[in-house]
């Protein structure tokens, strides 16, 4: 069986637990096709449109932390995963956001309860449009009792306890 | 002085070389294109002069002519199929050449240093003539030297200017770094407090200062930590000794039972032990901290020897409790291998597993293993006692005790040495710690590329 499955995201190693404890709970007979969601606004200049490089712009934002926790995540569910991207979404409203699940054939939306961390001013959160979302949607709950210390580093990924609820 | 005056050469003789080109380059283009202009008036003159004579529009030649160049004399020879124009060029003043070019390309010039020669042949009714119309070298004669002097004065006043600017920049170029020099000359390891003034005046200059500072920065914590280092190590080898040779003067002091003996020489044996593990712990860490002897590299599975270094520990020390987790251990095993030394990678992993069971009081130890494409990540966690804040930064310095380990034995070796191995691989070393909560150690060693 394969699903598409979206998860948003805000480029830091926390935000990845939930797609830990998504991928923890999968069936092994499921593979998912995973997209990391993040909402940012695009440039209203035209010169940045002209110049506008989505990969570029998701290379700004993450961090070799993020991409090493996901690349951790990934190689160990290699086998369940299909293909896993992040993507940027930067639509305005509901019907833009409705389009792109469909387009994308997303069938589950998976978010956690924590506050997202928008280290970019254009950045916003997605969770207005998914809680309006035709699809399925399942909040995660994040351990909040990890240590601070680790905020931000890969070993974050590895300690946390999460739990689908 | 040496220094300066080549700054000032330097300086001078590329300027002067391009002056003096450009005076040639201006000379010559000015007296060039003068010379261009008195031949056409020449010319302009020659026909005027022809049209007079020969079409009788004027008939006196002599009388003055308000057009008439300076100095200018013309001439008029017939061409009849003369054969040679040797008298006339005695009477002209120049080589029979030239009139053999005029009738051959309808004109010519000649140019001497005092006159300017121009010659056309000119078409009348009663035959060809050649015209030739003489003039006094304008520039040559009026122009040329003047402008010589104007440009010899000009280099001239390049040349001072140039030379007060050049002294002027070589010594104030030079003030900051004699300045900065002087200063450096000033610290040796006496004095490896002293900085140098970083004003902001001058960027690149700032730079260097504020690039002295940070190495004499580098150089004097490396030095107090070498100077520690000397009195730790010192010390903690002379407590053993001291208790060995206390022991011994006791028991020497007077004859004793044989089960004294054996006692006080267990005792000696018990410190000697010490002595030579403390020993061995620095001559691992000599060894692994340069880089001037090479260890035998070979493919290592991570996990493999995390399994290794548990069931040693659990040997070594049956209240250990270790905890593998595998839950992020990725499906494909080969990005799990790193290119490492057996050895010195199982005793870094020892090192830190122990401490953290240690300083647990033997409580869970979570070591978990993960992999990215690049990289092995191994996380080490206890729930211990910690490390104070302000302490972290001294947990690699040599013999360097939290002070929240009084009641644990240790040396202070172990992390210093785990780090160096970890250097060693590669890898990097990261220690997070609350005090009263718990340690984490991230390591992160680079895996071997799995070939495609």
């Amino acid at each position: 069986m394969r699903k598409t499955i979206l998860i948003p995201t805000d480029f830091t190693v926390t935000s990845l637990n939930t797609l830990k404890a998504v991928l923890n709970n999968n069936p092994s007979d499921t593979t998912l096709d995973i997209i990391l969601l993040h909402g940012i606004t695009s440039s209203d200049s035209i010169r940045d449109l002209l110049f506008f490089s989505k990969m570029k712009q998701i290379e700004s934002l993450s961090s070799d932390e993020f991409e090493e926790a996901y690349e951790v995540l990934c190689n160990k569910f290699d086998s369940q995963i299909n293909s896993f991207k992040i993507d940027l979404f930067s639509g305005y409203n509901q019907a833009a956001f409705n389009s792109y699940i469909k387009t994308n054939k997303i069938e589950k939306i998976f978010i956690s309860n924590g506050k997202q961390k928008l280290s970019n001013r254009k950045s916003f959160d997605l969770g207005r449009f998914i809680r309006k979302s035709p699809v399925e949607v399942i909040t995660i709950n994040t351990d909040k009792t990890s240590t601070i210390t680790e905020k931000g580093e890969i070993t974050e990924v590895f300690l946390k306890q999460v739990s689908i609820g | 002085m040496k220094k300066q005056s080549r700054i000032i050469l330097l300086f001078l003789v590329p300027f002067l070389i391009v002056i003096f080109l450009f005076s040639i380059f201006i000379y010559f283009t000015v007296s060039d294109y003068s010379e261009d202009y008195l031949f056409k008036l020449l010319e302009a003159r020659a026909n005027k002069v022809a049209k007079e004579r020969f079409e009788g529009q004027k008939n006196l030649i002599d009388t003055e002519d308000p057009d008439k160049l300076p100095h200018e004399r013309d001439f008029f020879i017939p061409i009849n199929n003369k054969k040679s124009f040797f008298e006339e060029s005695k009477e002209v003043g120049i080589h029979e050449r030239f009139f053999t070019d005029v009738i051959k390309r309808g004109e010519a010039q000649f140019v001497t240093k005092d006159y300017l020669y121009k010659g056309i042949k000119y078409k009348t009714n009663k035959g060809d003539y050649i015209v030739i119309t003489v003039a006094e070298n304008y520039f040559e004669i009026n122009q040329a030297e003047n402008l010589i002097k104007t440009l010899l004065f000009a280099i001239a006043a390049a040349f001072l200017l140039l030379l007060y600017i050049a002294l002027y920049f070589s010594k104030n170029i030079f003030k900051p770094i004699s300045a900065i020099t002087e200063k450096v000359k000033e610290i040796s390891s006496e004095n490896l407090h002293l900085r140098l003034n970083e004003d902001n005046a001058n960027e690149e200059l700032y730079e260097l200062s504020s690039t002295f500072n940070d190495m004499l920065d580098r150089i004097e914590t490396s030095f107090e930590t070498q100077n520690n280092f000397i009195s730790n190590a010192s010390h903690e080898l002379r407590t053993p000794l001291t208790a060995i040779i206390g022991e011994t003067d006791v028991v020497l002091s007077k004859p004793r039972q044989t089960n004294e003996y054996i006692e006080s020489l267990k005792i000696i044996l018990q410190e000697a032990e010490k002595l030579d593990n403390k020993t061995k712990a620095l001559l691992f860490l000599a060894q692994t901290g340069f880089n001037g002897k090479t260890q035998k590299f070979e493919k290592i599975r991570i996990d493999q020897l995390l399994w290794d270094v548990k069931e040693n520990l659990d040997i070594l020390n049956s209240k250990n409790r270790i905890h593998l987790d595998m839950e992020l251990l990725p499906e494909n095993p080969l990005k799990l291998k790193v290119s490492g030394n057996t050895q010195l990678l199982h005793l870094a992993f020892s090192n830190i597993i122990s401490n953290g069971c240690k300083y647990s009081n033997y409580d869970h130890v979570t070591v978990s293993i993960g992999a990215s494409d690049d990289n092995v990540y191994i996380v080490i966690k206890d729930k211990g006692i910690g490390i104070p804040e302000n302490e972290i930064k001294y947990i690699y310095d040599p013999f360097f005790r939290a002070s929240n380990t009084k009641n644990y034995e240790g040396y202070g070796i172990g992390l210093p040495l785990t780090r160096n191995i970890i250097r060693m691989h590669n890898g990097k070393l990261l220690v997070t710690s609350i005090e009263n909560q718990g340690t984490t150690v991230q390591i992160t060693l680079p895996s071997i590329k799995s070939v495609n």
